[in-house]
């Protein structure tokens, strides 16, 4: 989607932004292009519109808007550490990306040094008799990413839970206005490598309307058939860990089994089981045969079929059910104040899928149902997780019994616009997963922002298990499913 | 012939000591993994992570005093001694009494120590997963005597080995009630599905696992291996029980079918336990008491069982 950039000025910055809020909107993101401004991001779903403000900032402090925004709180720690813009009035400032060993010569996006403080990290202290504290990470049991996480528990019920990420802070987003814009997609899908359909999808949306492309129905409609797969596969694979964590073996493994059957369908249509590569500017770069395509719907018919008796098995286990009920509780109104996306939005009833909203390969024409739990819990979210892989199935099957026919790939012109910016949002199987660009006079990437759905969500987990025992954080962090590399970036 | 006979038993059993463990541990893995359709490690992995630990270099804590080492190496010796004179495989040698209460109280000792060990080394896990160690032993430990001290009740002898040998008895009800208690007693106690899973990765759910997170190497072999003895002696000690509820199998048998028996009944229950465990949910922390209460309820009965018989 295109957009324009409006002028904001600081004193109304709050005002508007705390209306539009009230009215209905979403913060998509802040950020700041080289440290000389600020960009609120706001998205309007009933109205189908994003808007972009731009307030100049001449002085490093601007004030806080996150005690009026809850959900700004995060956007302006990672602002703070990249652009050294600093909100005055944050109720818990610290930093997000860069550590101690960080050599402090000033913030690494901003294009003036700037004097950042280098002060030690300070978690939150809880105080008081038979309070414990557990330090869990950055290196965990499982081989997964770095994150670092602080109980204080008293007993074994969590008292507060922080979490501090930015272990893995590569340079992203600075890399993607680096490296020639034909080439960007690689670097944008390795955002978060657990979804690089999305990452692509949201980059080459973006990349689209900067050069005021329509692609033709028959690209679309195989980049959303690339789209449901990820979906699937990834949200087989974060039930069959939801199993795992509570000792389901025979669940977990059967969902790793699924997960293999989905990954072959990945296969079938981009000839690679984690789809990297396979989306591009101007459609797909691999042309799947009709041959394949066939034996595609086999092999999802296969996947429907196999699919049911195990999540009937699982549902009909009480104990099973009886882990993941009440457990790691989200309340509408707190979900709605932390804006979160996703799955955790949907499980507390919040119905927003970006599907539904934002233009990204064939949605929001293709019709489908969002599934939506009131209860906000553990089992919500795996109740969430399992109708949208019926649903994604469904569509799945639907698109390609009826396929588009015409070209996999169109050419389209290899210079960006000057001074203008465009944004592609996307329903990763995480939620909205937001990529902005934003080109300068020459017509080269200025500024390349991504909000992965993880930045919205990891409060949401440090919320959701307090109060939880200890040993429940597992199957909690699982029911989150969030990503590290898709925060540090 | 009877010193022939001996030596024969004797051999027969340091064989098992060492041998039995690593294969019952390899095959609740392989029940598990094949219930998952993976092919599984061969069944004598476990012997075989042994001697690779054996070989490895031990990284210790800085903080961690003599009393860590020290711990591992005692509880192995504990289960050696218990695994030398209780009556867990049959045929046996002699080798003197073994009072039930010295036998559930050394166990009780073997986990002081592991405790202890867990808390020296400074990891915030350690002693996190020692006070769950804790709660759950004294939890669990009425249920632990009750079984067995209702076969004493009857046998009118706390020594296991007169309880086990001498005993001939028609209440094979009561074997089968006691031998089910000790066998839920001993999932508790060995610390695995439903209360805890020896299969996960998440130190933050852990009971056992978490409070040996910081042994290595030889040190983490003595461990392993005391623990695989451990759970062997406990798994042995239930398969008697239910052998013994087979009319005339244990009274009266040549010593070859003795064996036989004794090495597939502990067999048979090993492999019921890897079932019950790919089958089974981990408990929420909350509901262990509950679990616990099933393996206490069934040795009241056994208790009250015993009882009855013994006034008849």
């Amino acid at each position: 989607m295109k957009l324009e950039v409006l002028p904001l000025k600081l004193e109304e910055r709050t005002t508007v932004v705390k209306e539009a809020l009230d009215a209905g909107d979403r913060l998509g993101l802040i950020t700041s292009i080289d440290g000389g401004q600020l960009l609120t991001l706001l998205l309007s779903p009933q109205m189908h519109t994003v808007t972009c403000f731009q307030t100049p900032i001449e002085d490093p402090v601007y004030h806080s808007i996150t005690s009026l925004v809850p959900q700004a709180h995060w956007f302006e720690r990672t602002t703070m550490d990249m652009f050294g813009l600093l909100p005055q009035g944050h109720p818990r400032l610290k930093r997000t990306h860069l550590h101690e060993p960080y050599a402090f010569e000033g913030a690494p996006l901003c294009n003036d040094v700037r004097d950042v403080d280098a002060h030690a990290y300070q978690f939150f202290d809880v105080e008081g008799e038979g309070i414990y504290e557990i330090p869990v990470g950055p290196i965990h049991a499982g081989i997964i990413e770095p994150g670092h996480f602080r109980f204080s528990c008293y007993g074994e019920i969590i008292l507060n839970l922080e979490i501090r990420l930015g272990y893995i802070h590569r340079g992203v987003e600075k890399r993607l206005t680096e490296v020639p814009c034909h080439q960007a997609r690689f670097v944008a899908e390795a955002a978060a490598s657990d979804m690089p359909v999305a990452n692509a999808l949201a980059h080459v949306t973006a990349m689209e309307s900067l050069l005021d492309f329509v692609l033709p129905g028959s690209c679309q409609f195989l980049r959303t058939a690339a789209l449901e797969i990820e979906r699937i596969a990834m949200h087989l694979s974060d039930l069959g860990g939801l199993a795992g964590d509570i000792g389901f073996l025979a669940i977990s493994s059967s969902m790793a089994r699924l997960r293999g059957l989905a990954l072959r369908m990945g296969e079938l249509l981009t000839g690679n089981r984690l789809m990297r590569g396979y989306i591009c500017i101007g459609g797909v770069s691999m042309h799947s045969s009709s041959e394949s395509r066939r034996e595609l719907i086999k092999v999802a018919e296969q996947l429907k079929q196999q699919l049911e008796p195990v999540i009937d098995l699982y549902l009909a286990n009480q104990v099973a059910i009886d882990r993941m009920e009440g457990i790691g509780k989200i309340s509408c109104s707190l979900a709605r104040e932390f804006g979160l996306v996703g799955v955790a939005a949907r499980s507390s009833g919040i119905s927003y899928d970006c599907r539904r909203y934002w233009s990204h390969a064939l949605f929001p024409g293709e019709d489908f149902e969002i599934s939506v739990e009131q209860t906000g819990d553990v089992f919500a979210r795996a109740k969430v997780r399992i109708r949208e892989i019926k649903s994604s199935l469904q569509l799945l099957m639907k698109l390609l019994q009826e396929p588009h026919a015409g070209p996999d790939w169109v050419p389209l012109p290899e210079e960006l616009p000057r001074n203008s910016s465009a944004v592609g949002i996307v329903e990763s199987h995480r939620g909205e997963l937001i990529h902005l660009i934003i080109t300068d006079h020459q017509g080269k990437i200025q500024r390349y922002c991504i909000k992965d759905p993880s930045v919205n969500n990891w409060t949401a987990l440090a919320i959701a298990v307090r109060n939880n025992l200890v040993a429940d954080f597992p199957l909690c962090n699982k029911s989150f499913s969030l990503s590290y590399s898709g925060h540090d970036l | 012939m009877v010193n022939i006979q001996n030596a024969l038993l004797w051999g027969y059993l340091l064989v098992s000591i060492v041998i039995v463990p690593g294969i019952i541990t390899g095959l609740i893995r392989k029940v598990k993994a094949r219930l998952q359709n993976r092919i599984g490690a061969p069944v004598w992995q476990p012997l075989l992570d042994l001697i690779k630990l054996f070989r490895k270099e031990e990284t210790l804590s800085e903080t961690a005093s003599w009393l860590f080492r020290f711990s591992s190496a005692l509880n192995l010796s504990i289960a050696v001694y218990l695994a030398i004179t209780s009556p867990w495989i049959s045929p046996r040698p002699d080798t003197g009494a073994c009072d039930l209460f010295l036998f559930l109280y050394l166990f009780a000792a073997m986990r002081l120590f592991t405790m202890l060990g867990a808390m020296d080394t400074g990891s915030p896990f350690g002693p996190f997963a020692a006070s769950r160690e804790a709660t759950l032993s004294f939890m669990v430990e009425p249920a632990a005597i009750l079984s067995l001290a209702s076969l004493a009740l009857v046998a009118r002898s706390s020594d296991l080995t007169v309880v086990f040998s001498n005993y001939t008895s028609q209440h094979w009800a009561l074997w089968v009630l006691s031998g089910s208690a000790f066998l839920l007693a001993s999932l508790v106690e060995l610390s695995r599905m439903p209360i805890d899973d020896p299969t996960t990765h998440l130190e933050l759910t852990m009971v056992h696992e978490a409070m040996i997170l910081e042994a290595s190497g030889k040190n983490l072999a003595l461990v392993e291996f005391a623990n695989a003895l451990k759970l062997s002696i406990l798994f042995g000690i239930s398969a008697q029980c239910f052998l013994h509820a087979i009319p005339g199998l244990m009274v009266n048998a040549s010593p070859t079918i003795h064996g036989i028996a004794g090495l597939t009944g502990l067999s048979l229950v090993a492999g019921s336990v890897g079932i019950f465990e790919s089958l089974s949910v981990k408990l929420n922390w909350r509901a262990a008491p509950e679990f616990i209460a099933y393996s206490l309820a069934v040795a009241l009965i056994a208790t009250l069982a015993a009882l009855g018989a013994d006034f008849v």
